[in-house]
């Protein structure tokens, strides 16, 4: 249905939640950076909320239509047009054959796109899921980013009434250069690991996002010495942020490797040998694949469990809201 | 008349793969920046003579700051 003709910077197959069930085997759950994004532009479009979409990093990509179709772009603004027109996002928009659809780079704010397709992406399931994970070469198209020439095909449905459809702007989500990001206390948090007073910073500081940030791992600016609570790793290794191998609290997990965190995220590591002092919490995932590397900032809020659950079940009820679609 | 090649993509500047005086073809690899932990090669969009570099290894980008001066 759509060709690429210019891949860009990395466009990807994923889905969500993503490939669930063996993180025990070492394979991360991949799934979209911005979970929000994918799943509105799969209401926008008619197709179930967690159907595979293309993720468009950085931007620089160019498709050409090869099949008649209804399509929405969602998440951060590229500038995207078709035949050189400029084009509305969270939108159903019908295309036809032979349409050229462009994609800028990112902009002011956010560093993610997705254009979903109506009828899904067919690609086939692997271990029940769409989602590509790059590092591990494996599910989406072929186990890798999309490249020149490749045909992405989508699953055919009646797409009567679906084109005009377009999401309520007051449920656009809020982009920025400032991603306040809601985290509970990890495994290996307070007083054992880290003083009251490294808390305190990670939860009261903005911290750069580094140009090493990926679908991995977002990293951060470091965390300053009074950080720790230990001296060394003990039986884990020379560094306080050493313990003993263990599994990873994924997605989400603030994971400090000597000084410098990193969010642990899509296709994050599953264990290894450093401290998880923290973790974002399901309904703030999203904003973490919109942070632009090397310019945009996170900074980390507390809160409870219950709060988790509460903002959890606000973000189910959105997706059930009556007024969501107009 | 000057061309300018700008930063595509935020990051590092991993190397400057040209020097001054040299003549680069349209689409010649110029310099490389990392980011995402991936090398992102800087291609100029004109042919020309190396003029003037502007960044080193280890500088930080932003998207679009000038890196090399061609005189085209």
């Amino acid at each position: 249905m759509i060709k690429v003709i210019n891949g860009g910077i990395e466009i990807l197959v994923e889905d969500w939640p993503g490939r669930l069930g063996y993180m025990g085997l070492g394979m991360a759950a991949a799934g979209a950076m911005d979970n929000l994004a994918l799943q509105l532009g799969n209401m926008i479009v008619g197709n179930e909320a967690g159907e595979a979409g293309l993720e468009i990093a950085g931007g620089y990509c160019q498709f050409e239509i090869v099949e008649d179709g209804i399509i929405a772009i969602t998440g951060s603004d590229m500038s995207p047009t078709i035949n050189d027109e400029e084009v509305s996002m969270w939108i159903a928009m019908a295309v036809q054959t032979g349409d050229i659809l462009k994609f800028s780079h990112f902009g002011e704010t956010g560093f993610r796109s997705y254009i979903c397709i109506s009828g899904g992406i067919d690609v086939p399931e692997y271990l029940g899921s769409k989602s590509t994970c790059l590092f591990g070469s494996y599910g989406g198209f072929e186990g890798r980013k999309l490249a020149k020439d490749d045909i992405i095909s989508a699953a055919k449905k009646a797409c009567s009434g679906i084109a005009g459809k377009k999401l309520n702007p007051k449920y656009i989500p809020e982009y920025t250069n400032l991603w306040e990001l809601r985290a509970i206390p990890g495994p290996n948090s307070v007083p054992d690991y880290v003083t009251e007073k490294g808390m305190d910073y990670l939860f009261s500081t903005p911290m750069k996002i580094s140009h090493n940030a990926n679908r991995a791992a977002y990293r951060l600016g470091e965390v300053p010495d009074f950080f720790w609570a230990r001296e060394d790793g003990g039986k884990g290794g020379s560094h306080p942020s050493n313990i003993v191998d263990h599994g990873y609290n994924m997605r989400g997990a603030i994971n400090v490797t000597g000084n410098t965190p990193s969010i642990l995220i899509a296709d994050g590591p599953t264990l290894g040998g450093f401290v998880c002092v923290a973790n974002v919490i399901n309904a703030d995932l999203w904003k973490i694949g919109q942070g632009i590397p090397a310019r945009d900032k996170v900074v980390f809020k507390l809160v409870t469990v219950e709060e988790a659950i509460e903002a959890r079940k606000e973000r189910s009820a959105m997706f059930e809201a009556n007024d969501l679609l107009i | 008349m000057e061309y300018i090649l700008k930063a595509h993509m935020p990051g590092l500047v991993a190397r400057v793969v040209v020097a001054v005086g040299d003549k680069v073809e349209e689409g010649q690899e110029l310099a490389v920046i990392n980011c995402m932990k991936t090398e992102m090669i800087c291609q100029t969009a004109k042919a020309g003579t190396v003029k003037e570099i502007l960044v080193a290894e280890w500088d930080e980008m932003d998207i679009d700051s000038p890196m090399i001066i061609l005189e085209v």
